[in-house]
């Protein structure tokens, strides 16, 4: 069983505070959590809300609907109501009524703790009772976590929560809860994931101008910067940033940069230079809805084909799109050994949804694994930064040895200078794109997930994993015939790989964050699809199993 | 030797001023006893942009004006490398401008040599941002109504480390000056080089640069921030020439903690 604890108020109210603590102490008693946000662009007012979906057995996707329901203000009260399901319970902060608990977290913060910032603690200490878990533990976590701010404050906070508790014991029922189980207790973000994985692989320069939905990866560098030995500079603009980690390539670091699609486009240029010069440069790209500025704290999938094609000219990359908190951690790597054996740029896709959604998972190696770099160790002095080979890929060397490094964004000979020669502009441009049949070679086959026989065959890319693969779940167990077939890396398709895996499907569905079908394009621009049908989703709001099944029920 | 320097001609002009700052620069490098190995020359677009190309040394001839940002990440990457930037005006205070700005803030480790003709070169005359006002180009017909940038004030306002201008009429103060440049071991050095353009601009010609180029006196304090900024406010009869102003700021590098011991690239040595 599960289920889901939504928390919700005005920006500035600690929404994402309790909600984090609550995700953290459940997942101390064992318990699968996942949680996910939903936020306005500002800093105070507004309504967010954050859900904490907990269960017995691993989860993948948010709900639309909540079981409980903490409202910490009236407009959250009254709008979210209708997502509480039957027998669910709503627990407002002030007067009770209309189905609402009444519970003042603010007043009784005050109270206990001479504070009303402790609100958060409160209603925490609330959920726990209400859900039946026990106290103590919540009071242990808390220990834990205010350990470092001094004995006062994890005793003001411990008193909040029991008042919680005891406030919530005596005007609220219970609602039945999953039993603590034996789920992994690391937490980790989607944005964290993509962090680490970086941090772990050798990545030693991080740049970005801040931009949601990317932020949380690049302050989660700049929190471990130190630890592993990173510099992580706030450039000026995208344009800075992406000609910083250019050049930080081309001196021989592994370097990544991190924006959303607003970033992306004025990193194109950039992005086109690394594919000339061939640069092993990593982008993350946290996508949310556009045009233009768009909705900056929602998500999407609308920026697949404008990752395809970014860049003036002809030049290769990889673009790879993880579904889960694990491949973020493990395509990140990837996208780092691929970037730099094929010396090429390549691009992560994420998005709002993922980037903010936290799971419990196995615990992802933290320990330092510095990538290969694929770097020709001591050239020699007539050295050929773009020495023409049957693969494409010429011996990388960085400056500093006996053999000087000349690259060139214009049209270069293969020492790297420039060139306005035809036939040695096309040796050239020949040379960079036969890198597209190893990058072919080695792209990731799709993953299935369902029945081989399905009837019903979902397409998903990205971040959409999650939910499909709870939309799979759903309609099998009330007699439906579906699968799903991921792909995490979108570009080159691994074309044989994924007609093995097709099957004989009688309905094939593009399950897509965007409006017009991008990736169903690309499959059939690859010749793996005729017609599909779509089931998009592009207000915004990242695709749940409900949302999904219900597009497939019409 | 992989320069290819036989089949790379310059593209310039005979009698441009590219040619005197080429020159400059080898016996710069030369008497400043830098390792060319570990010398990394860097450029965006235009014709200044070209001279990496006419050297010996490592090139990253980049995008237009995003040379600042590479030499950074450069820079970055291996704070053991000595960077030079050289390109021009438009490069470095038109397309560039805003990295410009940041770069000199940043404090970065790197020498920029800014070849300053007040035009634009390679587009074929066009206004540059240090364009005198009034000056008239197919493009400006009315002549030019925006005020010449002035890097040197830029940077001293911003508390750049060191702060120069030079001009291809006086090798051998240019060359004084780029040694200068080169032995700064702070961060972010600036050095304007005026420099004629005798195809697109005939105001500003070789000797109108002559004419009014004047050595700062001896006894100026370079560390004097206020004095420096009346200098660098000149313009006109008598264009200040030297070093105008230096400071004791200390660089990002030395402000990075991951750079406290080895080189980036040095960490990874090895594996």
């Amino acid at each position: 069983m599960d289920i889901n604890v939504r928390v919700a108020g005005e920006a500035g109210q600690g929404v994402l505070t309790t909600g984090n603590l609550l995700v953290g102490a459940l997942a101390g008693l064992g318990l699968h959590v996942l949680s996910s946000q939903s936020y306005m662009s500002r800093i105070r007012g507004g309504l967010n809300w954050f859900d904490v979906r907990i269960a017995d057995e691993e989860l993948f996707s948010p709900r639309r609907t909540a079981d409980l329901l903490v409202a910490l203000t009236p407009p959250a009260r009254d709008i979210l109501a209708e997502d509480l399901t039957e027998g669910g319970m709503l627990l407002f902060d002030g007067a009770g009524g209309d189905g609402a608990v009444g519970i003042e977290f603010s007043r009784a913060a005050q109270e206990a703790a001479g504070s009303k910032l402790m609100a958060n603690t409160v209603a925490a200490g609330a959920v726990f009772a209400v859900l039946g878990y026990d106290c103590g533990r919540l009071c242990g976590y808390l220990a834990t976590q205010f350990k470092k701010k001094g004995d006062e404050v994890v005793a003001a906070n411990v008193t909040c929560a029991r008042r919680g508790a005891e406030l919530a014991g005596t005007h609220a029922g219970r609602i039945p809860a999953p039993a603590p189980a034996a789920a992994p207790d690391y937490l980790c973000s989607g944005a964290e994931a993509i962090g680490l994985a970086a941090a772990a692989a050798g990545v030693k320069l991080v740049t970005a101008y801040p931009m949601t939905p990317s932020t949380p990866t690049f302050t989660y560098l700049a929190a471990v910067a130190d630890r592993y030995g990173i510099v992580v500079e706030q450039a000026e603009d995208e344009i800075a940033a992406v000609n910083m980690i250019c050049g930080a390539a081309y001196a021989g670091v592994p370097a990544l940069a991190a924006t959303s699609g607003g970033g992306f486009a004025l990193m194109v240029e950039g992005l086109s230079l690394a594919g000339i010069m061939e640069l092993p440069i990593v982008i993350v790209l946290g996508q949310r809805p556009g045009p233009a500025t768009g909705l900056p704290t929602r998500t999407a999938q609308q920026d697949l084909k404008f990752a395809l094609s970014a860049g003036h000219g002809e030049f290769v990359r990889a673009v790879f799109a993880p579904g889960t908190i694990q491949q973020c951690y493990e395509l990140t790597r990837r996208a780092l050994q691929t970037a730099h054996r094929f010396q090429t740029p390549v691009l992560i896709l994420t998005d709002e949804f993922l980037q903010d959604l936290q799971k419990n998972v196995p615990p992802l190696d933290e320990s330092p694994r510095p990538i290969d770099r694929h770097i020709l160790e001591d050239p020699s002095p007539d050295y050929r930064r773009y020495e023409v080979t049957e693969s494409g890929v010429s011996p990388r060397a960085i400056p500093g040895g006996e053999g000087f490094v000349i690259c060139d964004s214009d049209v270069h000979n293969d020492c790297g200078n420039i060139t306005e020669d035809l036939q040695t502009h096309l040796t050239q441009q020949d040379k960079r794109m036969r890198k597209l049949t190893g990058l072919t070679a080695e792209a990731l086959p799709p993953q299935r997930y369902g029945p081989d026989d399905a009837g019903t065959l979902l397409l998903a890319w990205g971040s959409s994993y999650g939910p499909c693969r709870e939309a799979v779940d759903a309609l099998n167990a009330h007699g439906g015939s579906a699968a799903m077939l991921h792909f995490s890396q979108v570009w080159p398709i691994n074309a044989a790989g994924a007609r093995q895996l097709f099957g004989r499907p009688r309905r094939v569905i593009s399950v897509e964050g965007n409006c017009t079908g991008q990736f169903a394009s690309v499959l059939r621009e690859a010749g793996l699809l005729e017609e599909c049908e779509l089931l998009p989703r592009y207000d915004g709001l990242p695709f749940t199993g409900e949302y999904i099944v219900s597009g497939v029920n019409g | 030797m992989n320069i290819g320097k036989a089949d790379t001609q310059p593209a310039w002009c005979p009698g441009c001023g590219n040619f005197a700052i080429l020159k400059t620069l080898e016996e710069a490098v030369a008497e400043a006893g830098i390792d060319r190995r570990k010398l990394v020359l860097v450029s965006g677009i235009g014709q200044a942009a070209k001279l990496p190309h006419y050297t010996r040394a490592n090139v990253f001839n980049g995008l237009h004006g995003r040379a600042l940002p590479a030499a950074t990440g450069i820079k970055l990457a291996n704070h053991e490398l000595t960077l030079v930037v050289t390109s021009g005006d438009g490069d470095m205070y038109g397309e560039g401008g805003n990295h410009f700005i940041h770069a000199v803030r940043r404090n970065i480790g790197v020498k920029a040599f800014v070849h300053n003709n007040q035009v634009y070169g390679l587009t074929k005359g066009q206004a540059s941002p240090t364009s005198e006002l009034g000056f008239v180009t197919k493009v400006q017909t009315h002549g030019v109504v925006s005020v010449p940038f002035n890097p040197l004030a830029l940077a001293i306002v911003e508390d750049c480390c060191f702060v120069a201008r030079s001009y291809t009429g006086d090798r051998d103060h240019l060359r004084r000056m780029m040694v200068a440049a080169l032995a700064e071991r702070g961060g972010f050095a600036l050095l304007d080089i005026l420099q004629p353009c005798v195809t697109f601009n005939k105001v500003n010609t070789f000797r109108w640069y002559k004419e009014r180029a004047r050595p700062i006196d001896d006894s100026h304090d370079p560390f004097d921030r206020e004095k420096a900024l009346r200098l660098a406010l000149k313009w006109g009869d008598e264009i200040p020439v030297g070093i105008l102003y230096r400071s004791r700021r200390p660089s990002f590098e030395a402000n990075s903690p991951a750079l406290a011991g080895k080189t980036l690239v040095a960490q990874l040595a090895g594996r």
